[in-house]
């Protein structure tokens, strides 16, 4: 049988060429349809990495019951050292708790392009940079506790401007001075940082937004929110970050990926006509052959395989140029979603979703053709012209 | 009228691939009609917006005192000013988010041309805890005149300490492309009486109206300075200038035009192909028409007529398919997903119309050339 199935489909790759345009048909749909989901995709997938790279399991986040954002949420002076001393946290190596409190306040920018826009300014702690050790200087230098000048992202110097070393950034009590440029890889590059307590006086506040810990361990996060919970002099909610960098992501990419894929199925199925249509086209065009198989005693069930494997291969085919076009012309490129920077990413996985969807396609598009091949009475078709 | 008839059989001489290919050219006008149609949303957007209507937002988040207002009315160039408070909270669930603009009587002239009656603004001022609301938003909590919509509002806090305003749907007024999600509002007394007596006596935002759109960006400078030294510093908008800056940064318009673009050379591949394998299969055919009389023109209109047929008949129904699908969107998402709706204006039919004739022609440039070519007798012969 094996043997069979592997003599009709060489057979069957042998006159590909003679219908080389027709089966280009499979081709060309799916690399089409393929290419524009994995494009369109290589956003969502890129945002949501950068994301999930901010999102470290090893740290947990302490926003107001029930926050949506940090931008939303406030803890006060007085909560703070309640949570920050709470068993779980990891302690520094001078003894302290490896905990910040963090100020998430939107700041007005100019886009390079002269539109208006907002970014992120952040408040660190003393410990902001020790619980993120992904975050590096590449220039200039850190800001000073105390001092009125903040950092910028590399990310950010992309994409406004005034944001550069020496340019000041203006806020209630004048302006800032920029004094340096990180870069940690995640969404943190589009924004500000400046310290947290000299922010606060500045824009008049008496409550920071969240509070940042890192866990004694991966497991310490249950007892630590067991401590707050049930402690009645705070009211908040704590999550690993890792997990609420997923929900804020959800909330950003859902979007977008309901786009990729609405699109990529509407195309996947004018895909699939295409497929049916081809496979009905080679299977009439290799009639003669099919059934002089058929009469040397070749069964059905190979010669509907050849058809389905033939649609399959070719599918593939174009899935993977669609996936190489997309991958060229995305991957790595740098992306802007609302206050956010990333890079597009077309991933292994992604193509592997590309591919499987292709081969969905055909296997739907090579069924009927190939029942109908192997059906097909022999005399018929042998009398057929 | 002879080619009818014989335009008919060589379709349905293959039914299955005939319906096939219609399916096909199907859906790549879905695709083309959503795609396009997502685009006159955007257009329509763009063109709603007003450049004389300017924002003044407070520039560090503190919000504005509503004695603002008549300081910014003595400012020259400028026509109204209105006062907005912004009631964000959710609606029975966390999940479902609410959003209700609070806005003093003045609004009515700063946004005299939203789709609201003089009844309906003169409803809002009237009842305190009543909301004129936009079909989507009515749709979205199934609401009418008369219905009652809790907002609860954690980072709002009220007088009676409970963060949950009760409001009374008094009308329904129709919606404006610029707020894809429909829209709610109500009254700003209300709003701001209800408050404790530290949070009264202040507007999220400014609305106003400039007198000349020409002149808003000057307008817009000089409240800036104004208020510049004030406890409380503004930053000002023109609302077509926050209409560009809103986007998220990526140009959606030009990726939804790739995308109409690569499903329509998808499909014109297609549909050359069927046409070229069709008038392959048929050469002899076509060389008998031509020995019993038939002009050339005549046998090309032919090869044309039929690959037309279901490119223009395909392009209608999937613009059809996309028009349904659009207008079943609001209700296939769950609220406060603010997925653009696709319009489809007269324009996206006529684009479509005009795609599919330019895809019927070329697709069947190719083997009408072929059939210019043909040599009779050797095409006969052949058989």
């Amino acid at each position: 049988m094996l043997r069979q199935i592997f003599i009709v489909s060489a057979l069957n790759f042998k006159s590909l060429k003679g219908r080389f345009w027709q089966s280009m048909v499979i081709v060309v749909g799916l690399g089409a349809t393929i290419g524009v989901l994995l494009s369109m995709m290589s956003m969502t997938v890129g945002l949501r990495a950068a994301y999930d790279r901010v999102g470290d399991p090893g740290r947990a986040i302490v926003v107001s019951k029930g926050a949506e954002s940090e931008g939303s949420s406030s803890v006060t002076r007085a909560m703070a050292p309640i949570i920050m001393d709470a068993p779980g946290v990891a302690k520094d190596v001078d003894g302290k708790p490896l905990a910040d409190r963090q100020l998430n306040i939107g700041v007005p920018v100019l886009r390079l392009n002269g539109t208006k826009g907002y970014t992120t300014m952040r408040g660190f702690g003393p410990k902001g940079v020790a619980l993120r050790p992904e975050f590096h200087m590449l220039k200039g230098r850190m800001f000073q506790a105390g001092k009125r000048e903040l950092v910028v992202g590399v990310g950010a110097q992309t994409m406004f401007q005034n944001v550069k070393i020496g340019d000041q950034v203006i806020l209630p009590d004048g302006g800032w001075p920029i004094v340096g440029v990180y870069q940690t890889g995640d969404i943190l590059d589009g924004q500000l940082v400046g310290d947290t307590e000299t922010m606060l006086t500045a824009f008049h506040r008496s409550a920071y937004n969240s509070i940042l810990v890192r866990l004694a361990s991966h497991d310490t996060l249950d007892a630590f929110r067991r401590a707050l919970t049930t402690n009645p002099a705070l009211s908040v909610t704590v999550e690993r970050h890792s997990d609420w960098y997923k929900k804020i992501s959800g909330q950003a990419t859902t979007l977008l990926a309901v786009l990729a894929y609405v699109v990529g199925f509407v195309m996947a199925i004018g895909a699939l006509f295409g497929c049916l249509n081809t496979m009905y086209a080679a299977i009439s065009t290799r009639g003669r052959e099919i059934a002089t198989l058929r009469a040397l005693g070749y069964g059905a069930f190979p010669v509907a395989m050849s058809v389905v494997l033939e649609a399959v291969a070719l599918a593939v085919a174009g899935a993977l140029a669609g996936a190489a076009i997309a991958w060229l012309m995305n991957d790595g490129r740098q992306g802007i979603w609302g206050v956010n920077i990333f890079h597009l990413s077309v991933p292994p996985s992604m193509i592997g979703l590309g591919v499987g969807w292709a081969i969905v396609v055909a296997l739907l598009g090579g069924l009927l053709p190939s029942i109908r091949a192997a059906r097909r009475p022999v005399v018929e078709a042998l009398r057929a012209t | 009228m002879k080619f009818l008839p014989l335009g008919y059989s060589a379709i349905m001489r293959k039914p299955v691939r005939a319906i096939l290919t219609l399916l096909s050219v199907v859906m790549a006008f879905t695709l083309f009609g959503l795609t396009i149609g997502l685009n006159a949303t955007f257009t329509a957007i763009a063109e709603t917006s007003r450049a004389d209507r300017i924002y003044v937002n407070p520039r560090f988040g503190e919000p504005l005192p509503t004695a603002m207002a008549g300081q910014t009315r003595a400012i020259p160039g400028v026509a109204q000013v209105g006062a907005v408070g912004a009631l964000f909270g959710y609606h029975q669930e966390k999940k479902n988010n609410e959003f209700v603009m609070m806005v003093d009587d003045n609004m009515r002239k700063v946004r005299s041309d939203w789709p609201l009656s003089a009844a309906q603004w003169d409803m809002i001022a009237r009842n305190r805890t009543g909301i004129v609301i936009s079909r989507i938003a009515a749709a979205r909590w199934h609401l009418s005149p008369g219905s009652d919509f809790v907002l609860a509002t954690p980072s709002i806090a009220k007088a009676d300490g409970t963060g949950s305003w009760t409001l009374h749907v008094l009308a329904i007024a129709d919606d404006r492309p610029d707020w894809a999600n429909g829209y709610m509002m109500g009254n700003f007394d209300y709003f701001d009486k209800a408050r404790p007596a530290a949070a009264q006596g202040k507007a999220d935002w400014l609305e106003v109206l400039a007198n000349n759109p020409d002149q808003s960006a000057a307008v817009g400078k000089q409240i800036v300075a104004r208020f510049a030294n004030s406890a409380t510093p503004t930053q000002t908008i023109t609302e077509k200038a926050a209409e560009q800056a809103s986007g998220s940064g990526l140009d959606l318009m030009a990726v939804t035009r790739g995308v109409a673009v690569i499903g329509l050379l998808m499909i014109l591949f297609l549909t050359a192909n069927v046409i070229a394998q069709s008038v392959r299969e048929r050469f002899a055919e076509f060389a008998t028409l031509k020995t019993i009389g038939f002009s050339d023109s005549a046998v090309l209109t032919l090869v044309v007529l039929e690959s037309a047929v279901p490119c223009i008949l395909g392009a209608m129904l999937g613009v059809g398919v996309a028009a349904a699908f659009a207008k079943a969107m609001p209700r296939l998402f769950p609220p406060g997903f603010a997925i653009p709706v696709p319009t489809m204006t007269p324009m996206v039919f006529v684009w479509a119309l005009i795609s599919a004739v330019i895809v019927a022609l070329g697709s069947s440039a190719l083997p009408v050339l072929r059939l210019k070519r043909m040599d009779i007798a050797t095409a006969l012969a052949r058989r």
